[in-house]
């Protein structure tokens, strides 16, 4: 049913990015051409957005690599968010590579500590329990009023500044996203590449591959730390595109639209979360025009992608691609085709 | 020595309303493996179909709120078959299935009942008084049907061939339909029997507290609660759990304040899964 | 299918903009559509969609001799800031510039500096404590909160019931807290010992609450903003305890759901609460227009009518500027015009003492009241002025 990550689909399991990353790593770079190319508002903020949804799919994906599904996303994102709101506004720090680094590090290094208590549970029970963490910190969001703002979140951080120069105004925000979506991508392709037959190991049967040697704890305790970074630099990204830390930003309910932006996207390729924050989001903002109706039109779409592409988009994509490819291939070449698949 | 008796009677009706909550949620996931996350959505849908009967038709509220038990596990049925049996093999498509099951039903009831609460009396309002404790009649009747449908569940999953089938298919789908149990028939059974059990919290619930059409969300994250703390699938242990969680709600929200109290019931269950990760009486856990 | 249906429609939705006639106003409305706060938003669509249809039949806004027609696009702001920041993206991209909504905090929040950034006049609510300010000049409110009204109030229902200690209870996010704040020091103000009760946004069962209210024993209590429905339950759950004191509701509208929840009347017992408007008859007679315009019921909520109001003078300051875009000349217009509605009556600007600004608009309001279990007649107050 699922793409095994082991094996590409387009055949280059050897080299150790697929086609997957690589047009993924292509599809962030070439976000950094829409703020020179357009002063459109909505295509900005739309782009803004999906980097901001995809980067957070990211972790939802790492996660997945390890069987586990999490909704702590926003947990680790407000930790990213309120931690460089807080860098901005106690210490005046703006520079965006020091903040992205926090961003990254504050998360990760709380998820080792957590990751020790919560990932021996699994499958529902690690779902649940992630869950409840996102409730939790909306409630100590709340209680740690002095600090985070209370009910009021943070606003008024200095603007971001990379070597000097202000990011301030729209595109120039959008150029922040793009440079942390970008981390994300290649810190998720990296990290999922260089582990890939470990995790496919204990995505499978974490028992067995335990039992062959395999210290599974340690990957996913890395796992989770480093799902955790991620998620931190799509907050840090969200804070600065709202100009403000604020608990709603991080509700719990929003953790399921992560993990809707990574199934209906296509949970065993990196694409797959990109590409679901880019329809999801994109229909969720031309959704959010027709009122009330809304949220029953963005319920119809995630049945009707479930039922007709159960692997995903990306499933759907590279089933339609594989089968033009295979064609085209058996034209040319009638013998060679199955060396790679 | 009042006060601690009050808090006691809130964290027993609590507890009754949220066993009900959880009876079914905890079904559909021990028999099925599914997390249904329409299940706030039946709880709501209960809720407006007793509304509709009782309110709108002016049917007695007893026969109301058999009719949207029946209307809740009749959609749930449909639910089933239609749809969620595609999928029932991956379940993070059923997530998916369920989340966008929830979604549509919301908005439709949006769309049918306006998004204010409708005027919707529980036909019992007395309230029994003795010093300065005090319990509504109203949740003692809640308690009583939280008991009945406790005793019905078990008696249906443990005592007859529908609830061995059940368990049996349970344990491992292809080998239950090989010896020529039909899953086709039982697994939506099940199904509207939980969604039923959901309908009739909802009818029972929502006119002693309140009726919106966005009820749904913290019903599904109490469910949750429950349900991890007893052990998912464990009809026992989502029981006991419920009676739990709502004497710990009862008194933290009593002594410590409706914010902190919420927290430390959170926090709660954290330590309990970090201690016993399966739950109080849970078995082994399933593929999520 | 459904996808491809969607961006069908997407396409041809830009393309009958593009070839729409010279002359078009387009008001951008965010609000919430869906969740726990729709009816918030649907009253605000509503107001705004009845004003746009009532100024094209009176051929209100005029280009160059030439009527234009007005378009409302509402966006589902979804109560967060990052909807209402997509929001007013989209309005930005659409070219327009005058956006009448939010209505919550998060939302306000969200839309402020993204608006500021395109050049558009806002006309928003909101009870946060900075909805407007001096740093957002083209930031309009559409009436006082509790700053305002709360003291009032609260004399009035001191007058009909003897209290010195209030405990408020309100849910615990913005929404909440911003408002309860400002109530507390309307009590302390008027004499009367205040504490707060926080509870968690989606409890459904306030029993453990009201006990706790109940240990605290205070004179009155205040539900604040608690929404409608919730607000009906703790209501009912308080008399179930045996709370007889008054029970006052400094916070948005919600009489009406209150009351269907709680059970009446005489549950609600001894209740005093913000009524936006003073109902008349000439208010009551919106309710055939709305339908005669609109084709059906107005939204419920009351909040419908200030923004009537409100979105009648934003239409008129357009239509005084003489410019459909021009934000900082429609911002002037609506300045200079006196606060007055014909059917809302006199007003006043005000806000420079709470918010240092003095773009808040007040109507006259009104104050009901619940004794003994009967209701009485709306006592009208007038609008709040500062001078």
């Amino acid at each position: 049913m699922t793409l095994s990550p082991t094996k590409s689909t387009f055949g280059s399991g050897q080299r150790f990015f697929s086609v997957h990353e690589w047009i993924a790593l292509a599809v962030v770079l070439a976000s950094f051409v829409i703020p020179f190319a357009t002063t459109n508002p909505q295509i900005l903020s739309l782009t803004n957005q999906i980097l901001i949804a995809g980067t957070a799919a990211l972790s939802v994906y790492i996660m997945l690599r390890m069987d586990l599904m999490s909704f702590a996303v926003p947990t680790f994102m407000a930790l990213g968010g309120y931690t460089t709101a807080l860098l901005g506004l106690r210490l005046g720090v703006t520079d965006a590579i020091v903040l992205g680094i926090a961003s990254f590090v504050v998360p990760a290094l709380v998820a080792i500590p957590l990751g020790a208590l919560i990932l021996r549970l699994k499958g529902v029970y690690f779902v649940l329990v992630t869950f409840v963490l996102t409730e939790i910190l909306q409630l100590l969001l709340f209680e740690l009023g002095p600090l985070t703002g209370g009910a009021n979140g943070l606003v008024g951080m200095p603007a971001v500044t990379f070597f000097g120069i202000e990011l301030s105004d729209l595109s120039q925000v959008l150029l922040t996203t793009c440079g942390l979506a970008f981390v994300g991508v290649l810190t998720t392709a990296v990290f999922t590449r260089r582990f890939r037959y470990e995790f496919a190991a204990i995505e499978k049967n974490d028992v067995l591959a335990e039992s062959l040697g395999l210290a599974c704890w340690r990957y996913k305790a890395v796992g989770f730390a480093i799902a955790a970074g991620v998620s931190g630099l799509a907050g840090f990204a969200l804070v600065n595109m709202l100009l403000t830390a604020h608990p709603s930003s991080f509700s719990s309910f929003s953790s399921v639209n992560y993990i809707t932006y990574t199934v209906v996207g296509g949970k065993g390729s990196i694409l797959g979360s990109l590409l679901g924050a880019g329809l999801l989001v994109t229909a969720s903002d031309f959704f959010a025009l027709r009122g009330e109706l809304s949220p029953g039109l963005f319920g119809i779409l995630i049945i009707v992608v479930t039922l007709v592409a159960p692997d995903g988009l990306i499933g759907l994509v590279s089933r339609i691609v594989r089968k033009v490819f295979s064609t085209v291939i058996r034209h040319r070449r009638p013998v060679q085709q199955e060396a790679c698949t | 020595m009042d006060g601690i008796i009050t808090a006691g009677l809130i964290g027993v009706s609590l507890g009754a309303q949220y066993a009900l909550l959880a009876l079914g949620f905890t079904l559909i996931f021990g028999i099925l493996g599914v997390v249904n996350f329409a299940h706030g959505g039946f709880y709501v849908l209960g809720g407006y179909l007793t509304y509709y009967f009782s309110a709108s038709l002016g049917l007695p509220y007893a026969l109301a709120l058999l009719l949207a038990v029946l209307g809740s596990g009749l959609l749930g049925y449909l639910l089933e078959t239609l749809i969620l049996e595609r999928v029932i093999k991956d379940s993070q498509s059923t997530l998916m299935v369920t989340l966008g099951f929830y979604l549509i039903m919301t908005t439709a009831f949006v769309v049918t009942f306006g998004p204010e609460a409708p005027q919707f009396p529980f036909p019992v309002t007395g309230v029994w008084r003795h010093g300065g404790v005090y319990f509504p009649y109203a949740n003692l009747i809640v308690l009583m049907v939280s008991l009945l449908a406790i005793v019905f569940v078990y008696w249906l999953v443990y005592r007859t061939n529908v609830g061995r089938s059940l368990r049996a298919m349970s344990e491992e789908r292809q080998v239950a339909s090989a010896l020529g149990m039909r899953t086709k028939t039982l697994f939506p059974f099940a199904f509207a029997l939980a969604t039923g059990l959901a309908g009739l919290t909802g009818g029972l619930v929502t006119p002693i507290l309140s009726l919106t059409p966005h009820i749904g969300d913290p019903v599904l994250a109490t469910s949750f609660l429950i349900v991890i703390l007893g052990g998912l699938g464990s009809v026992t242990g989502a029981t006991v759990a419920a009676f739990i969680v709502g004497m710990v709600e009862a008194y933290s929200a009593v002594y410590l304040g409706g914010s902190k109290g919420a927290l430390a019931l959170f926090l709660l269950v954290l330590v309990v899964l970090v201690v016993k990760p399966s739950g109080l009486m849970g078995k082994e856990a399933r593929k999520a | 299918m459904l996808l491809r249906k969607a961006f069908a429609v997407l396409m041809m939705s830009t393309c009958l903009a593009g070839a729409a006639d010279a002359c078009e106003l387009k008001i951008g409305v965010p609000g919430p559509l869906s969740g726990p706060a729709t009816q918030w938003g649907l009253a605000l669509r509503g107001a705004v969609e009845f004003v746009a249809a009532e100024a094209m039949q009176q051929q209100l806004i005029k280009e160059n001799g030439q009527a234009c027609k007005i378009t409302v696009i509402p966006f589902d702001s979804k109560y967060s800031a990052e909807g209402a920041a997509a929001a007013v993206n989209s309005f930005a991209a659409d070219g327009i510039k005058v956006v009448i909504g939010p209505v919550g905090s998060p939302e306000v929040t969200g839309t402020k500096p993204l608006a500021m950034r395109n050049h558009m006049i806002v006309m928003l609510n909101s009870f946060a404590k900075d909805s407007i300010g001096p740093q957002w000049p083209n930031v309009f409110h559409i009436g006082p909160g509790p700053s305002g009204w709360a003291s009032p109030i609260i004399q009035v229902a001191k007058e009909m019931y003897k209290f010195d200690t209030a405990l408020i209870v309100a849910p615990n996010d913005q929404g909440g807290t911003d408002i309860a704040s400002v109530n507390a020091q309307a009590f302390a103000a008027n004499g009367v010992k205040v504490t707060q009760e926080y509870f968690q946004r989606g409890t459904t069962n306030f029993a453990p609450i009201i006990a706790r209210i109940m240990n605290a024993a205070p004179g009155a209590v205040d539900l604040a903003s608690t929404p409608g429905g919730d607000a009906g339950i703790i209501v009912k759950q308080l008399r179930q305890a045996g709370f007889t004191g008054p029970i006052l509701r400094l916070g948005g509208a919600g009489y009406p759901e209150i009351k269907r929840v709680a059970g009446g009347d005489e549950v609600l017992k001894d209740f005093v609460w913000y009524e936006p408007i003073y109902m008349t008859d000439q208010l009551q007679a919106v309710d055939a227009q709305y339908e005669k315009l609109m084709g059906g019921q107005r939204p419920e909520n009351a909040d419908f009518f200030r923004w009537l109001f409100a979105s009648r003078m934003v239409m008129k300051a357009i239509a005084n500027a003489g410019t459909l875009t021009d934000a900082d000349k429609i911002a002037a217009e609506l300045r200079k015009l006196p606060v007055s509605d014909p059917d809302g009556g006199e007003g006043h600007w005000i806000g420079k003492k709470f918010f240092g600004i003095n773009q808040e608009l007040s109507f006259p309001f009104a104050i009901g009241r619940v004794q003994n279990g009967k209701l009485l007649p709306l006592l009208r107050h007038d609008a709040v002025s500062e001078n």
